[in-house]
């Protein structure tokens, strides 16, 4: 009964997201032709490089990593700080914060539609094409299972870091420069658009002790590795739940003492 | 115990002093000038179940700030809040099962989807039961026509027509009390009247306490026993409507426009109605009527024996005249 209040929200996404049925299929297209330009661009790194393997990784391997990495992020972007900021500036937030429930909680599951319908429309059939492709890149067996748990917790670190950088707008009202900077440290610090691999030795290093590597790249080298060392799986995810859990800690303090301080624009 | 109590309530704020210009605005990124604004300055009152209380004051008085207070939204900084008996902006979430808002310009609704999805969305996010949501909808359909509306998307429809059903989905799950801030703000003659109407029968079938803050007295006047005023945060009057309306008088401005010189017309028209206040601008000869001693109707009667009149537009007394006549003159 509890759960049916959020759930009605992730029915309302997707009904709303459905209702824009030509904004989905520009997206499509906008994707295919960023995987076009991927495609191109590590082609020419690999010839440049002059040898199969570069950084212990082939330009198969590489172009697979990417293009599942791609559709990862189509399906778990979020563009919370975007929906805060607004809300703040408008002064609408003070209708959503007005709902039953916890404002976090409604800015989560009103989202949540579109992880539904991006699954369907950009991750599984990329996911697909790439398995068939590939023959057997991707290993179809139990790693799919800690796959999916990985995404898990990858989607709640991301919300929980936009959530974050979210509420800095209650403070500065802006949120253009905020919102870049964010997506791109989340980009290039978290594998999303470069594989971690390829970062000089003290830079990856550093990358290993940040939050970021936890939402595209623990999943993704779950997803790829088809017969890992139990420790080194249960490193990866145990390092992935401890951000979960700390970045959703800090991100509910820091919005509780934000609350004080919001005014609410407008009227 | 009042369903809304209010003791002593002040809110400030912090506002950066900005300057002028560019060279301002560079120097105010490293400044910490900041001036404080009181925007509820002491204000107490106690709101009983059922009531429909106008809350007026001029643009900027404060009504918003205080509005947001009782919902929980803002923290007061000083003084104590009780709606339902508990303190809302530490029971923000159980709060807002208690009450509906519609926010004059802003609509809850979901955008993009047809009336009836936003509605279903909110009875299960109010956890409304089947029985009670269908009785809602019978009642609805009871007082207006909303057939039509439920299957039409929220940002296809007219703004009468969304602030009709933001009203309907505050009231979806019978809440104690329901804030209205500026409902009829844009609308025309025949939608603010429907709406009028409607506001007052769902306060009657369900007894709910409805906060009004308006500009348009006729609001007040079709709802409002009770009306409460503000001004720069301060309270001036909480009172019955009828209290004021003695001490004003109805008074009513009507305002014509005739043929020939202007000035010399208003001087004929004074001579005319010796007892009526006369004034003229560039456009208009204004006449102030006092409803109880004589019609509208009969002094226009009369002019028009004398006067070849063109145009004419009558005038309810507005918020800051009235706000202002407290001013001068004051309210016991």
């Amino acid at each position: 009964m509890k759960l049916k209040k959020y759930l009605t929200l992730t029915k309302a996404g997707i009904m709303e997201s459905l209702q824009f049925r030509l904004g989905t299929f520009v997206m499509a297209v906008g994707n295919l032709l960023y995987l076009i330009v991927v495609y191109y661009l590590w082609k020419a790194i690999y010839a440049s490089a002059g040898s199969d393997t570069v950084n212990g990784m082939t330009f198969s391997d590489t172009l697979i990593y990417l293009v599942l990495a791609t559709a990862l992020f189509n399906f778990m972007e979020m563009y919370t700080v975007w929906e805060m900021g607004r809300s703040i500036q408008s002064g609408k937030i003070v209708l959503e914060l007005l709902k039953p429930m916890k404002y976090r909680n409604y800015l989560f599951w009103t989202y949540s539609g579109q992880f539904v319908t991006n699954f369907f429309f950009t991750f599984l059939p990329t996911f697909i094409v790439v398995a068939i492709v590939t023959h057997g890149a991707v290993h179809m067996g139990l790693n799919l299972l800690f796959f999916i748990i990985s995404v898990i917790m990858a989607i709640s670190l991301n919300y929980s870091i936009n959530f974050l950088v979210g509420t800095i707008c209650v403070y500065t009202e802006s949120i253009w420069g905020i919102n870049i900077m964010k997506q791109v440290i989340v980009l290039l610090l978290s594998g999303a658009t470069i594989p971690l691999a390829f970062f000089p030795e003290p830079f990856r290093t550093i990358t290993h002790y940040l939050p970021f590597q936890s939402i595209y790249n623990a999943p993704l080298s779950i997803l790829l590795n088809a017969h890992p060392e139990p420790e080194e799986l249960m490193v990866t995810l145990g390092t992935q739940l401890l951000w979960c859990i700390g970045m959703a800690v800090l991100s509910k303090l820091f919005w509780k003492v934000s609350l004080r301080q919001i005014t609410v624009n407008g009227g | 115990m009042g369903i809304i109590e209010i003791k002593n309530v002040t809110k400030e704020f912090r506002v950066l002093n900005r300057r002028e210009g560019l060279k301002g605005s560079i120097k105010d990124l490293f400044s910490r000038n900041y001036k404080t604004v009181r925007a509820v300055d002491n204000v107490s009152m106690t709101i009983e179940q059922g009531e429909i209380v106008g809350y007026l004051g001029p643009n900027g008085a404060g009504k918003s700030t205080t509005i947001k207070m009782m919902t929980g939204v803002l923290e007061p900084t000083s003084g104590e809040i009780l709606t339902n008996g508990i303190i809302p902006y530490e029971n923000r979430a159980r709060n807002a099962q208690e009450i509906g808002v519609v926010f004059g310009q802003r609509s809850q609704l979901w955008w993009a989807l047809p009336l009836v999805e936003s509605f279903k969305i909110l009875k299960d996010i109010y956890q409304i039961s089947d029985e009670n949501y269908d009785g809602m909808i019978k009642l609805y359909s009871s007082l207006v026509d909303i057939e039509p509306l439920l299957h039409k998307p929220v940002r296809q429809m007219s703004l009468g027509q969304r602030t009709l059903s933001d009203i309907l989905a505050a009231f979806l799950h019978d809440p104690k009390i329901v804030f209205l801030d500026e409902p009829t703000i844009g609308l025309d003659v025949s939608m603010k009247s429907k709406i009028r109407t409607l506001i007052q029968a769902l306060n009657r079938e369900k007894n709910t306490t409805v906060i009004l803050t308006t500009h348009d007295m006729g609001d007040v006047d079709a709802l409002c026993r009770r009306i409460v005023i503000i001004d720069k945060g301060k309270m001036l009057y909480d009172n019955d409507i009828e209290h004021l309306k003695s001490f004003f008088g109805s008074y009513r401005t009507l305002k014509i426009r005739t043929g020939g010189e202007l000035k010399e017309q208003a001087e004929s028209i004074k001579k005319e109605l010796p007892d009526f206040p006369v004034t003229a601008d560039d456009e208009w000869i204004s006449v102030l009527v006092d409803e109880e001693k004589s019609k509208v109707i009969d002094v226009l009667g009369q002019l028009q024996k004398s006067h070849k009149i063109k145009d004419m537009q009558l005038e309810e007394i507005s918020t800051e005249e009235v706000i202002k006549k407290i001013y001068e003159e004051g309210v016991a």
